[in-house]
């Protein structure tokens, strides 16, 4: 009986020395699997590759069950080659995911450095028409709101941070939207067929008075930003000029910035003015009256606002923004005062070409 | 007395097998180390220590694992799992105690990267003042006005983001205005100058 008794203490004594035994050591797959699936978190893998990250972690699980059901049995008996093989696989399926968040990420890096240039073109296309009109100051608020988001977004997506680069891609349309439309009511004239044939037809009508009366005549084109001096209906002389802060718009009203368009002609020369020399017209003219009137009926101008009057072309300086009038540099201003008379014709119109630089600037937004 | 002998063994037997067998789960050291993380967390772990809050959550995971295994064994043995946790738990309370000065940091840098912003767009307003103003002035200084009041928008952006403690978007914004003002600033001086030689 003793015997039996000691028997039993010695068998359970060695059973619970072979359970603290090491068993064969755990195949290194299982810590790479581990590892693999923090590679995987690690490259967001919930976002580029949710299904296979999915399958990749459900595999994990099955394959650690698999694990502590074989840490379970008796070290002894412990055999981890068919977890090893099953946690091979798990590192093949981790590799192939990892392949996928990369290509996944190489198209995103691809598509989201396209729309940054296409925004970027668009911003300069805007900048340009801007500039071409001198209507930076409505625009320009946006668009530089609109750069800065481009740079964050540049900034991002060399991090690698595309999802955030894809939230804020959508705000930018935002702001070249309300960057376009503060200059459209301006830049749609320039594309406007109607407009630019009335245009023509004014500018047609005084080179034929050129012609048939064998005087000179003034065309000031706006968009070009050029006065060309016709003698008996052939250009002589090409000018640069600047037009006014609005210039690209049609004078309404005094202050408006705005540089007129019509036929006017010189009623007076000064050959002393505060802008070295000038060539005062005739504006406002009938119809110019017409249309204040009209504006001032529909609410379009300020209730006080007057007409506004002595515009000129005059000297200073062709760079400058002036208050509507047409300036020149003043060694062409006195070539120009030298050849031209009072009762010259000049007629203002914002372009005579269909395919001016506005109106393809517009195609190319 | 062989008898007694017999019985004693017995009962010695029996004690170690349910000493063996009835290990204590520990819920308190799980409970413990799970309110070690969700501190951590709280305190803005995933955002200032993503990567240290997420490999504290798998060593968690790992633990679970582990007391998983010896809840299913016959001889359960808790003291691994425990040591496991305690580890997590270690971790995550130092972790915590990291994060305030992690996100201090985090907002100096971003208020330094805001000051920087401010300083270069009043430098570009500086300019902007001494920009010729009236009939005359160059065409571009009114854009660039422009610009200068859409960096201003900005500034104030970069200070909403500060006080959401956004601050690594607030310093990655305010960096962008300290850029364009300085782009705006090398604008204006050209114009400047070019006004200046006519």
């Amino acid at each position: 009986m003793i015997k039996s008794a000691i028997k039993t203490v010695i068998l359970l004594f060695s059973i619970s020395v072979l359970i603290g035994c090491e068993g064969a050591p755990l195949p290194p797959e299982v810590m790479q699997a581990e590892s693999r699936e923090h590679d995987l978190w690690k490259a967001d893998a919930e976002i580029y590759a949710p299904e296979e990250y999915k399958l990749y972690k459900s595999a994990l699980r099955n394959g650690k069950d698999l694990l502590a059901k074989e840490n379970k049995r008796f070290v002894w008996f412990r055999d981890y080659e068919p977890i090893q093989t099953e946690f091979r696989h798990i590192l093949l399926q981790g590799s192939q995911a990892l392949q996928e968040i990369e290509k996944q990420k190489q198209v995103k890096s691809r598509s989201i450095a396209d729309q940054i240039a296409f925004y970027q073109k668009r911003i300069s296309t805007i900048r340009g028409l801007s500039s071409l009109i001198n209507e930076g100051k409505v625009s320009c608020r946006s668009l530089t709101k609109a750069e800065l988001l481009l740079s964050e977004l540049c900034l991002l997506n060399q991090r690698g941070q595309y999802a955030e680069v894809e939230k804020k891609l959508k705000i930018l349309p935002k702001y070249t939207a309300r960057a376009i439309e503060a200059i459209s009511p301006i830049i749609n004239r320039y594309a406007d067929a109607a407009h630019i044939r009335k245009w023509r037809d004014m500018v047609n009508e005084t080179v034929s008075q050129s012609k048939e009366r064998g005087i000179h005549s003034i065309v000031v084109s706006k968009v070009d930003k050029k006065l060309i001096l016709y003698h008996k209906g052939t250009p002589r002389k090409t000018y640069e000029i600047g037009i006014g802060t609005n210039g690209s718009e049609d004078k309404l009203y005094a202050g408006d910035r705005a540089t007129p368009e019509g036929k006017y002609y010189i009623t007076k020369k000064m050959s002393r003015s505060r802008y070295y020399k000038a060539l005062l017209i005739n504006y406002p003219n009938d119809d110019d009256r017409r249309q204040f009137t009209a504006a001032k009926k529909k609410g379009l101008i300020p209730k006080y606002a007057g007409i506004g009057g002595l515009i000129e072309i005059h000297g200073g300086g062709k760079s400058g923004m002036t208050y509507g009038c047409i300036g020149m540099e003043n060694d062409q201003m006195d070539e120009l005062f030298s050849i031209v008379d009072v009762g010259t014709p000049v007629t203002i119109v914002g372009t005579v070409e269909y395919d001016n630089n506005i109106s393809s600037a517009i195609k190319r937004l | 007395m062989r008898r007694t002998t017999v019985k004693l063994l017995l009962v010695v037997l029996a004690l170690s097998v349910f000493l063996i067998g009835c290990a204590k789960k520990p819920e308190t050291e799980i409970n413990n180390t799970k309110a070690a993380l969700d501190g951590a967390i709280q305190e803005g772990a995933e955002k200032y220590a993503k990567e240290e809050a997420k490999l504290l959550n798998d060593d968690l995971a790992a633990a679970m694992d582990e007391i998983k295994v010896q809840d299913e064994k016959f001889f359960k043995n808790y003291d691994k799992a425990k040591e496991m946790l305690a580890s997590v738990q270690a971790k995550a309370d130092s972790l915590k105690a990291e994060i305030p000065a992690r996100k201090e940091k985090a907002k100096n840098d971003a208020q330094a990267a805001l000051d920087a912003a401010k300083t270069a767009v009043a430098d570009a307003n500086a300019l902007l003042a001494k920009a010729p103003r009236g009939k005359g002035t160059m065409a571009d200084i009114e854009a660039l006005k422009a610009d200068a009041a859409g960096l201003g928008d900005a500034i104030i952006e970069v200070e909403t983001l500060m006080t959401s403690e956004e601050y690594f978007a607030a310093a990655d914004k305010a960096n962008g205005i300290k850029d364009k003002a300085a782009e705006v600033s090398a604008q204006i001086t050209a114009a400047l100058e070019k006004k200046g030689k006519k």
